[in-house]
């Protein structure tokens, strides 16, 4: 298992990744097509399309307010629940729409994976947390209840701080450690896709780093999209960025080439530290 | 000199008083001196509100615990709760409490479930005009004086439905008196579950059900309970409707739900009072503090249940 301790920065940049990895055979997981989306008459997100490939961490970084969060919200239809939502145009998970009028919302969910911008466990039990989503997808049985709660939470790495106390409060809690559970929660429930938005920013550096490094370990098994305002954070772990502002997708690159030789000059002012 | 700019832009050239204000240096910035006397004489007006107002609810409180206690303890016996009410006054209560135990479990299984599942419904699905027309509903119930429910009671079930006094009549009344009362409080307490715990549960695709059950339902709990609490009391205190419904008997409850009248506390305190033998005004004065302590064993025994419940809170 990966090392969870593992400093951020020894993982693999996309400079160092393997040439044959580089030609591109990972494929795509989630594409959107020509995706517009508001709330009643306001048009939060328009004209957007994306690949999201496999087994790559792909940023999204803009402006408060340019849209990211509800972008993100729509790859597991989070937004349909919200008064006045619309949309227009499609995304796709592994070329099967997930807004066809036939698509299943649960198994999307159990496929799209999501940690929220704040820690948010459940008001029950620290293990009952992590088996949560394992009971509701009958994932397993109940045999197999304590060696998922061990292996989520060694996963995470929160196993040597809570192992004593598995049936406390998750609420006793550090917000770090509250959000790893969150990971933890969602990892459970074995998505393919991790959807995390601003996973870190009301956390520590320390504790920063360690989802950083979990977020890392998680590719190329796990496909992952994380929206981040901290601009070293997204080149850190990134493979790809996608600079959102207004609402439109402005750049769409490899990391390394978003942050050093952007294309658009909205772009370069937005990752220079000239706007917002 | 102009007002002084303490959230403004400071004038250029400005000198240091108009940072500080018009009282200049120490006026506004002492952090280490005594409040002023126009503070402290607030603050301990503020005070006093709060004692007085706790006053106001602690001592009659007391005042009556004392004066039922001071009244029935001297002449307390244990056959009060083992013997039931003979016509001469003798004998005890025992048909009286176990009614009063039967109609308070009974509101609370029918009352209760209705009331949750509406307060549910209500704060989960009934959206836009259907919702508030279901709510007003609900208000106007909780308006209607409890001897008009008693005597609809009495006209639909006892005589319209050929019933007699009974056990169903009196329950199906006293439920319609406190469902308002827990579907508001469930509704309530529903709509105060924070948004993030629908929204990571909705994110690990757990069903609708599930996520009522395990997850909202539960930080409602407190609530739910509150309003369960406060339907049981009115059950516990209500004569009005009863006297149309339940009847009264000196017999225990049978199993008769819909032929057969049922004692109940209220009942020995409103009438046993007014009877010239000492024996039936001591057993009045008894079942006011049976009513009482059933009063305070019920509030301890809902604490109990949400501080057993609700070890996993935030707020714990
Ligand atoms: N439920 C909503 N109704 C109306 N407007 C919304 C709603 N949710 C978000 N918005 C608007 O959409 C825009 C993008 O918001 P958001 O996706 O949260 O941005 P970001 O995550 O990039 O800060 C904002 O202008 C916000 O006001
Ligand atoms: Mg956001």
């Amino acid at each position: 298992m990966t090392s969870v301790r593992a400093p951020a920065t020894a993982a693999p940049r996309r400079a160092d990744v393997p040439a044959i990895v580089e030609a591109g055979i990972r494929g795509v997981s989630m594409q959107v097509q020509d995706l517009a989306l508001g709330f009643g008459s306001a048009t939060v997100l328009s004209g957007l399309d994306l690949e999201v490939r496999r087994g790559e961490i792909t940023a999204l970084i803009g402006p408060t307010g340019s849209g990211k969060t509800t972008f993100l919200r729509s790859l597991n239809r989070m937004n349909d629940k919200v008064a006045k939502h619309w949309h227009r145009g499609d995304v796709l998970l592994n070329g099967a729409s997930i807004y066809a009028p036939g698509a299943q919302l649960m198994a999307l969910r159990r496929r799209v994976g999501m940690v929220f911008q704040r820690p948010n466990p459940f008001p029950m039990s620290i293990a009952a947390n992590i088996l949560a989503g394992v009971k509701a997808h009958r994932i397993a049985g109940k045999e197999h209840y304590r060696d998922i709660v061990e292996a989520r939470l060694r996963e995470v790495g929160l196993w040597d701080a809570v192992s004593n106390r598995l049936n406390s409060s998750p609420f006793s809690l550090s917000g770090g450690q509250q959000q790893l559970l969150c990971l933890a929660r969602a990892l459970a429930i074995g998505p393919e896709v991790l959807l995390l938005d601003e996973p870190t920013s009301s956390l520590d550096p320390v504790t920063t780093e360690n989802i950083e490094a979990m977020a890392r370990s998680l590719v190329p098994a796990l496909t992952v999209v994380i929206v981040t305002h901290n601009l070293g954070q997204a080149r850190r772990i990134s493979d790809r960025t996608v600079f959102f502002y207004q609402g439109k997708m402005v750049e769409c690159a490899e990391t390394a080439q978003l942050f050093e030789d952007p294309r658009e000059p909205e772009t370069a002012r937005y990752v220079t530290g000239r706007m917002g | 000199m102009g007002a002084p700019g303490a959230d403004g832009a400071v004038p250029a050239g400005a000198g240091p008083d108009v940072l500080l204000g018009e009282g200049g240096p120490g006026a506004t910035l002492d952090l280490y001196g005594r409040p002023s006397w126009a503070r402290r004489t607030a603050s301990l007006a503020g005070w006093g509100a709060c004692m007085l107002a706790t006053g106001l609810i602690g001592v009659p409180l007391i005042w009556v615990i004392y004066g039922v206690a001071g009244r029935a303890v001297p002449h307390w016996h244990w056959s009060v709760i083992t013997e039931t009410t003979t016509s001469t006054g003798g004998g005890g209560l025992a048909n009286e409490i176990a009614g009063t135990l039967v109609l308070m479990a009974g509101v609370v299984v029918l009352a209760g479930s209705v009331g949750v599942l509406s307060g549910v419904y209500l704060a989960e699905y009934a959206k836009g005009s259907l919702g508030s027309l279901l709510r007003s509903g609900s208000e106007v119930l909780a308006g209607i004086p409890s001897i008009v429910l008693g005597y609809v009671g009495y006209i639909a079930l006892v005589i319209g439905l050929h019933w007699q006094f009974s056990l169903a009549a009196a329950l199906i009344t006293l439920s319609l008196l406190t469902v308002p009362y827990i579907a508001k409080s469930t509704e309530v307490a529903m709509r105060q579950v924070p948004t993030a715990y629908r929204e990571g549960a909705d994110a690990l695709g757990l069903p609708e059900l599930t996520t009522l059950r395990r997850v909202t339902l539960e930080a409602a709990l407190p609530g739910v309970t509150t309003g369960l609490l406060v339907a049981i009391a009115i059950s516990l205190g209500e004569t009005a409707p009863l006297l149309y419904t339940a009847g009264f008997t000196d017999n225990m409850p049978g199993l008769s739900l819909t032929h057969a009248p049922v004692g109940y506390l209220t009942y020995a305190v409103w009438t046993f009072y007014n009877q010239p033998s000492t024996a039936f005004q001591n057993l009045s004065y008894d079942a006011a503090l049976v009513l009482v302590v059933l009063v305070l064993l019920l509030i301890i025994a809902s604490r109990l249940i949400v501080a057993l419940t609700q070890k996993h809170t935030e707020s714990n």
